[in-house]
């Protein structure tokens, strides 16, 4: 039977050439609709690598133009502030690219000379003072945190990420006290002193990309960090929020700050990625109702058309449930058809690697679009199916 | 051969009407018909006068209002689905003055059409059924035509052959030659004559033609829904 629907199926390809590019018209959809799913689903599914609950940011402007000396004066005493006000369990200093900011400072990345030299083009840097670990609770995975050790070291102390050493170490090879090589034109070379977990600054639903901490003491006036992270005990709110504000003013006329929960951030930033794909979806739906809606008519006229036909295979001896069953098979042949080209379609996407997603994205997004495609095919048959197993054989014959 | 006395269709006080909201036909009233093992039997009688109606009961395609059908001696009225579409595929062969081929299947699929209905056939054997019953019919040479490239005598050598392929005991043809001109009307009318002569099939055709209907072995009279000959 199965021999007989393909058979028949491509002897009436021309008639149902359209419906074919209707199924894959279909298939494209869910396949790229499918993609971002699972791409956004395998980001949110991977750990973020830090604890952003009951951390604030707190933005300083220090207003006027005071010299780096000054400022780092001044910011010292804020933080000196901050540490002994109760409520505050940790402060540390980062650059602007905090969690969930829409801020990034990255660049590329070398380690190792000649013919050994590997190179990880995008990463993200993270100017972070020695409290950054505890108060964001980051997770060592070998060497050590930043010490006062790293103050008075020759070459800058960094922290990388698991997925940096694995860009630009061998598998296998220790990058503890190995030294890398920053963007050419910053000319700088930094040791590895620890490896860490991720800190996805960029939220949970983008990709994770390699990361490397770089060590800002307390006295280091070249990088004059003007964001905090402070980490309050459970429970602050906005006293808490009052009272450091007012410290930091109290520190001179001219600072202001801004003080925003991370929590608070990473729901507006989750809101702000997750629109384009929730309107992505909502106009994929209206087309793949329309798509439904055309293979359901096209259907329905088919079976009204074919009633001779169908009247004959009951008089062979056809079933209805084998009537109700040759449709459903035609249907799905059909789909067949335009999943083989599908297919062919989108197996181009992880060949020639377009838009860098993993293989694994594709794949599974193509499984859950032949799924989606055969399931459609089948919702959208069922009907006409019944309909084509409700003709009464006599009837249907008398007509012809 | 021989016909047997054994009835191989039964039709007792039938009758068929066709129920509208407003309107309500009788298309057979009180028929009685025994059809013999082996009998060639034909139908005559006007336009609207029941011929098919009658044809589609006794092919088990439609349900008469009252009365019974039997199949070798077993009433079918209570059968399920499943159980009459068995019956016709195995017993019953059907030929249609308009052939109703699938005209986007070669001639030897259109044959082995009813071939698919029936469990446990294989592939193989479905093909070299559909072959030998092309070959019955001389068409043997046209197997991977399509019926839009055949002349109507041809088409209903097909058709013909498709009601041969299941090997049925009996075959039902409904103005087998209405379609034809009378050269090609006299082949078909041949070839059922032999296939009722040689191999013993029940044949039930309805015809317009007095001349077709003088060949076979009884003919039964229809006017306005009632048997009267």
């Amino acid at each position: 039977m199965i021999r007989h629907l393909f058979t028949l199926m491509w002897n009436r390809k021309r008639a149902n050439g359209l419906l074919v590019l209707e199924i894959l018209l279909a298939f494209v959809v869910l396949f790229g609709v499918s993609s971002l799913g699972v791409y956004l689903w395998r980001n949110y599914r991977a750990p973020l690598g830090f604890a952003y609950e009951q951390v604030w940011n707190v933005s300083l402007n220090p207003g006027g133009q005071p010299s780096r000396g000054e400022m780092l004066g001044s910011l010292q005493q804020i933080i000196q502030h901050l540490k002994a006000t109760p409520g505050v369990a940790g402060v540390a200093r980062s650059e602007g690219n905090t969690p969930f900011a829409f801020a990034s400072n990255n660049g590329d990345l070398s380690a190792g000379e000649g013919a050994r030299k590997r190179v990880c083009d995008v990463a993200n840097y993270f100017d972070s003072s020695a409290e950054l670990r505890a108060v964001m609770g980051l997770q060592m995975k070998a060497g050590r945190w930043f010490d006062r050790r790293d103050e008075a070291a020759n070459s800058r102390a960094v922290v990388i990420t698991e997925a940096l050493r694995d860009a630009l170490f061998a598998p296998g090879e220790s990058p503890l006290g190995q030294v890398i090589q920053g963007p050419k034109d910053w000319k700088e070379v930094w040791k590895v002193v620890g490896v860490s977990g991720p800190y996805r600054t960029d939220g949970e639903l983008a990709a994770p990309k390699p990361g490397v901490f770089l060590f800002v003491g307390p006295q280091d006036t070249t990088h004059a960090l003007a964001t905090l992270l402070v980490r309050v005990q459970p429970g602050s709110g906005a006293a808490l929020e009052k009272k450091i504000s007012d410290d930091i003013r109290a520190n001179g006329p001219t600072w202001s700050s801004t003080i925003t929960p991370l929590a608070n951030q990473r729901r507006v930033q989750f809101k702000q990625v997750l629109t384009p794909p929730v309107i992505m979806g909502v106009v994929s739906v209206f087309l793949l109702i329309n798509v439904a809606l055309g293979l359901f008519g096209v259907l329905w006229l088919n079976i009204s058309q074919r009633r001779g036909e169908l009247g004959v295979r009951r008089a062979m001896g056809a079933t209805a449930g084998a009537i109700s069953g040759q449709v459903l098979g035609e249907i799905l042949v059909l789909t067949t058809f335009g999943l083989a080209l599908g297919l062919l379609v989108a197996m181009q996407f992880p060949l020639l690697g377009v838009l860098d997603v993993p293989t694994g994205v594709y794949l599974t997004a193509m499984g859950m679009a032949a799924a989606g495609l055969y399931l459609l095919a089948v919702g959208c048959a069922l009907y006409p199916s019944r309909l084509a197993a409700g003709i009464q054989p006599a009837v249907a014959l008398r007509e012809e | 051969m021989q016909t047997s006395a054994a009835p191989v269709l039964q039709l007792t006080d039938i009758e068929k009407i066709y129920q509208t909201k407003t309107i309500e036909t009788v298309a057979l009233h009180r028929i009685n018909l025994t059809i013999g093992r082996g009998e060639f039997v034909s139908i005559m009688g006007p336009s609207g006068c029941g011929k098919s109606t009658l044809l589609s009961l006794m092919g088990l395609l439609d349900e008469p209002t009252h009365g019974t059908v039997a199949v070798d001696g077993r009433p079918v009225q209570s059968y399920s689905d499943k159980e009459l579409a068995g019956l016709r595929n195995l017993k019953i062969g059907f030929v249609f003055q308009s052939y109703h081929l699938i005209n986007d299947l070669a001639v030897l699929d259109n044959v082995e059409l009813p071939l698919l209905y029936r469990p446990g056939l294989g592939s193989k054997e479905r093909r070299q059924r559909a072959l030998a019953a092309l070959d019955k019919v001389g068409l043997s040479a046209r197997t991977n035509h399509f019926p839009s490239q055949l002349s109507g005598g041809q088409r209903q050598r097909v058709a013909i052959a498709r009601a041969l392929a299941g090997a049925p005991e009996i075959i039902l043809a409904d103005e087998p030659t209405g379609n034809l001109d009378s050269v090609m009307g006299e082949e078909i009318m041949d070839l059922l004559l032999g296939l009722n002569r040689e191999h013993g099939t029940t044949i039930v055709m309805v015809t317009h033609d007095e001349q077709q209907a003088l060949k076979t072995q009884r003919l039964i009279r229809l006017f306005d829904g009632s048997q009267v000959g």
